[in-house]
């Protein structure tokens, strides 16, 4: 089950990275680097 | 490099150092705080010696074990549980104030100051709760975290939409899986919190523990508050414990455990060892739904002008002015009911006494406050 979970978790990190190198408005790029941190506590297991 | 390209690294810097300082504040909350092991401790086991299950998992715990000199296996016990729930503060202050200055001179005193150890590692989300508080000592300041009610969901995931309990088949609400205090007796093939209540039910049973207290804090609008709650076969301990509360002017009430919630340290405890399970709470308005701002000073001091507010329209259980309930009254509350509870066992019951000194009455606690009862910090 975690791994299942934590498979999706990294996949959708690395959906927000491809998001955060193919979007052109800092906007746009600053909200995916905003989901980037939750995502990254969570893949980490710290929070 | 294309432009947009510098500006999403930039970006993604940004989000990797705000992730590493956010980890390093959420990995800090699994160090445990220091305890002292008082002039009582005779020895510390882990949870573990007694469930080897639960042997490097976020759920082992200590075990502080203050023996008299006089106690043999046929002498009475009693276990003390601090930190079932790691955001009534008072609860887990007790505990480490029984670890750090009782000394039995009959019986053996078992305490568990973290009760729900993986629940001390995290708060509860948009609660806005702070991660830790400080008690001043003459010697310098004391540290408690401020955890959570329930067990870490990095530790235990996921919540069913129900929860069952294993025993009963009560069914309540998914989230109540991490509930320590839902969870006994216990399974020892079950989740993590299900295994720590099987752990402290198999202590129970192998060590024959004659009376266990579980300390809790309340909502200052719950209605069990400012109260012991006892199984039936407790029922005529607790009853003279209060009324020998009562004569020193700490007002409490006695409620008998509800026969049909279950899961619960004073149902369960009960019904499946020959324990006598008492529960105690006081008012802790930093776990209310009431409060306003949750800070340390709400923590410590439980002033809070909505619980004044919320007493003048008749909303709460406990009487609450602008003084509101300070830690060193809800811990004395909880020291003095532990230490009642035992004179009252040793009362009815001389030819097994349970008797420790060392500990400061509640009007003692009230007067001097908490810092001087804890021990410095070690350096
Ligand atoms: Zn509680």
């Amino acid at each position: 089950m975690k791994i299942i979970y934590l498979t999706i978790l990294a996949a959708v990190l690395g959906l927000c990275l491809w998001n955060l190198f193919s979007a052109k408005k800092p906007s746009l790029q600053a909200t995916a680097a905003m989901v980037i941190v939750p995502l990254l506590l969570r893949l980490f297991l710290i929070n | 490099m294309k432009k947009h390209h510098i500006s999403a690294l930039i970006f993604l810097a940004i989000a990797l150092v705000a992730a590493g300082i956010a980890g390093a504040s959420f990995l800090s909350m699994r160090e445990n705080e220091y305890i002292a092991k008082g002039p009582g401790v005779s020895e510390v086991k882990m949870l573990s010696d007694w469930f080897p299950a639960l042997a490097g998992s976020p759920g082992d715990t200590e075990v502080y074990i203050l023996r008299s000199e006089s106690s043999n296996d046929d002498a009475a016990s009693m276990l003390v549980l601090g930190g079932t729930h790691p955001n009534e503060p008072a609860a887990f202050v007790a505990a480490v104030l029984l670890v750090e200055n009782a000394q039995p001179s009959a019986g053996t005193l078992y305490v568990i100051p973290r009760a729900n150890n993986s629940a001390f590692t995290h708060n509860d989300p948009q609660e806005g709760s702070p991660q830790r508080f400080t008690i001043k000592t003459p010697d310098g300041d004391r540290v408690f975290r401020f955890g959570s009610r329930a067990t870490n969901p990095v530790h235990q995931w996921p919540d069913p939409d129900v929860y069952i309990h294993a025993s009963s088949g009560q069914s309540l609400s998914g989230n109540e899986t991490r509930n320590l205090n839902r969870g006994y007796p216990g399974k020892a093939d079950g989740t993590l919190t299900e295994k720590v209540c099987y752990g402290i039910t198999e202590l129970i049973k192998k060590e024959a523990i004659t009376i266990t207290v579980d300390l809790h804090e309340a909502s200052p609008e719950y209605p069990v508050n400012m109260a012991m709650v006892a199984h039936p076969n407790a029922m005529p301990l607790a009853s003279e414990t209060v009324i020998g509360l009562e004569m020193q002017d700490i007002a409490i009430g006695l409620e008998p455990s509800p026969v049909n919630l279950r899961g619960l340290t004073h149902r369960e405890l009960g019904d499946f060892t020959d324990t006598l399970p008492v529960l105690m709470e006081t008012p802790n308005a930093s776990q209310g739904r009431l409060r306003g701002k949750t800070d340390e000073a709400l923590v410590l001091t439980g002033i809070d002008p909505w619980y004044v507010k919320a007493e003048k329209l008749g909303r709460l259980y406990v009487p609450y002015d602008g003084n509101g309930h300070p830690i060193e009254e809800r811990v004395g509350r909880h020291v003095a009911g532990i230490a009642e509870l035992a004179f009252t066992w040793t009362l009815n019951n001389p030819e097994r006494p349970l008797e420790f000194s060392g500990l400061p009455s509640y009007a003692e606690l009230l007067d001097t406050g908490l810092g001087i009862w804890l021990k410095a910090p070690e350096q």
